[in-house]
């Protein structure tokens, strides 16, 4: 019988070996695969804030270091030049200016908060109760406990993750430059390797591709974050002419914000007009804070000067998929994940519309030649 | 000789490399040695199978293949669909420059006929060339002029010929 199934006694028993030996390896790499990936999961846990740091860096320090390479100085040298010139830049600032009281504005925040959030409670409830007269079907709800229970609960989150964030802080500046360095250095070398790996025969199609969207991308990326630059420093500006407190995190939320179309500045507003209403009043003061929101930032800078010189060429996204977008990154990370989640949707619109356009320029050949054959 | 010895004694330096061979290129033969270097950096070497399609006729082409070790063909179709041979390359030889300024489509196709080493240079990369070391790019760029002016010469002589052979010809006709 081994004769007619072409193994003998010793195969046999190897067979035997060789299979019992990989389903049990198999089972077991099954069943760690799980511990791996949530081995994984905490690794890179803490990698995600600076590697999307370095990369804005990265994206945002390439025209300069381009610059001194056109001056015939290589890349390392280039990338060293650039970051000396900021460093020395941003410690000249920090001499004339000072470094910024975040300390005592946080502190002050601290104090603050639970006061601005009995106002919006309050402002809320005269508003419920307003609709109520008129509306007298709509049920009592119990708004200020709701309200004052999450923020409280969002207090308590703060307080316990600034001694940890404090250390967060520290590590991005020693790992937010290193790994813009090598991102600057060596994204064309990786990138060129990985198009390599694309078969002969769509090689050239896909380089093509690869090169129009890169374009496209670095300017859409670039502009994103000019943008909300721009508009966060805008702003501050703006709120230090009244007697605001905490302009500069204002500011700074105005502007992230902002990287959220329709939604974000909606949303970056409400902070400031709270903090207004309670400290200030309904003055002329909160009307101009209104006004430097609404139309100095959103219509007149962004609107007019800021979107068609930086982010003119590529198409806007549907509202509809914006929205998308926004729901499904806040359930992937939370509220970093509705900030670039409209990003990433834009980089993927961008590249579908690199492609369909790379096809439909070409065509016209393709026909003629089609014709000829 | 043993082909054992001599590959111990024969100098494996400068000329085994991909910056010699791109030197012998006639596009980049006015390149020195620096820029040689640098345009290794930016070639892709693509290693192919014996009869693997590189381009067909009607493909939009966006660059440039010199043959570093093996043999291509390029050839068209007639209207019956038959491949007419147009020419056959070797090491050194190269194909597909007219791309490299613009993207047109191919006007014949190439295919390997060995295992065959293309060293590739392309429209993005040349770009690039173009906006960060401009030098480099005017003299791979008039070395390509030359040569397409050379072939423009070239091709305006045969069609002077075949023009004056028609004349000739139809005025023998018109005689008898």
């Amino acid at each position: 019988m081994t004769e007619h199934s072409g193994f003998n006694r010793a195969q046999m028993v190897v067979l035997y070996v060789v299979l019992t030996a990989s389903i049990a390896s198999g089972i077991a790499i099954f069943s760690s695969a799980s511990t791996i990936t949530a081995m994984l999961h905490t690794a890179s846990d803490g990698l995600f804030l600076p590697i999307l740091l370095s990369l804005i860096v990265a994206f945002l320090l390439d025209p300069a270091i381009q610059f001194f390479e056109q001056k015939k100085i290589n890349r390392t040298g280039s990338i060293f030049i650039v970051y000396l010139l900021l460093s020395i830049l941003i410690f000249s600032l920090l001499l004339i200016i000072g470094p910024p009281n975040w300390k005592g504005m946080l502190q002050a925040l601290k104090a603050d908060f639970p006061r601005y959030i009995g106002h919006a409670i309050d402002y809320l409830n005269s508003l419920l109760d307003a609709v109520q007269q008129h509306l007298p079907f709509v049920k009592h709800y119990d708004l200020s406990e709701k309200l004052r229970a999450s923020a409280e609960a969002f207090f308590g989150l703060i307080l316990m993750h600034t001694p940890k964030s404090a250390m967060r802080i520290g590590s991005l500046f020693l790992l937010v430059p290193l790994f813009s360095f090598f991102f600057l250095r060596d994204s064309r070398r990786i990138l060129r390797g990985l198009i390599a790996f694309t078969p002969n025969r769509y090689f050239e199609m896909v380089l093509d591709i690869y090169d129009h969207v890169s374009w496209q991308l670095a300017h859409f990326i670039r502009g994103r974050i000019l943008e909300a630059l721009i508009i966060g420093l805008v702003v501050w500006m703006g709120l230090s002419l009244t007697d605001i407190h905490y302009a500069p995190i204002l500011g700074a939320i105005a502007g992230i914000t902002n990287l959220v179309p329709y939604i974000g500045p909606i949303v970056g507003m409400i902070p400031g007009l709270t903090i207004a209403l309670a400290d200030l009043g309904m003055g002329g003061q909160f009307w101009w804070i209104l006004c430097v929101y609404l139309l100095i930032a959103q219509v007149i800078l962004d609107n007019f000067i800021l979107i068609p010189i930086l982010i003119s060429r590529v198409s806007n996204l549907h509202p509809l998929l914006v929205i998308l977008a926004i729901v499904m990154g806040g359930k992937l990370y939370g509220i970093i994940g509705m900030i670039i989640g409209v990003p990433i949707a834009s980089i993927i619109n961008i590249i579908i519309l690199e492609i369909r356009q790379y096809r439909q320029t070409f065509s016209p050949y393709m026909r003629i030649i089609s014709k000829r054959e | 000789m043993n082909p054992f010895w001599s590959n111990i004694f024969r100098s494996s330096g400068y000329e085994e490399t991909l910056a010699y061979f791109l030197g012998t290129v006639p596009v980049f033969s006015k390149l020195n040695k620096r820029e040689l270097s640098f345009l290794e950096t930016i070639v892709y070497v693509r290693n192919y199978q014996a009869d693997e399609i590189i381009f067909a006729e009607g493909d939009i082409g966006s660059g440039m293949y010199a043959v570093r070790t093996g043999q291509v063909k390029i050839y068209t179709h007639d209207e019956h669909g038959n491949e007419i041979e147009q020419a056959v390359l070797e090491t050194g030889d190269f194909f597909g420059e007219v791309a490299l300024t613009a993207s047109r489509p191919r006007i014949a196709s190439a295919r390997t006929t060995e295992t065959t080493v293309l060293v590739g240079l392309f429209r993005a990369d040349m770009l690039d060339v173009v906006r960060k070391h401009p030098s480099i790019a005017a003299k791979i760029l008039l070395g390509l002029t030359r040569i397409i002016s050379d072939r423009l010469h070239q091709s305006h002589l045969l069609l002077h010929e075949a023009l004056r052979q028609q004349m000739t010809t139809d005025r023998e006709h018109s005689h008898d």
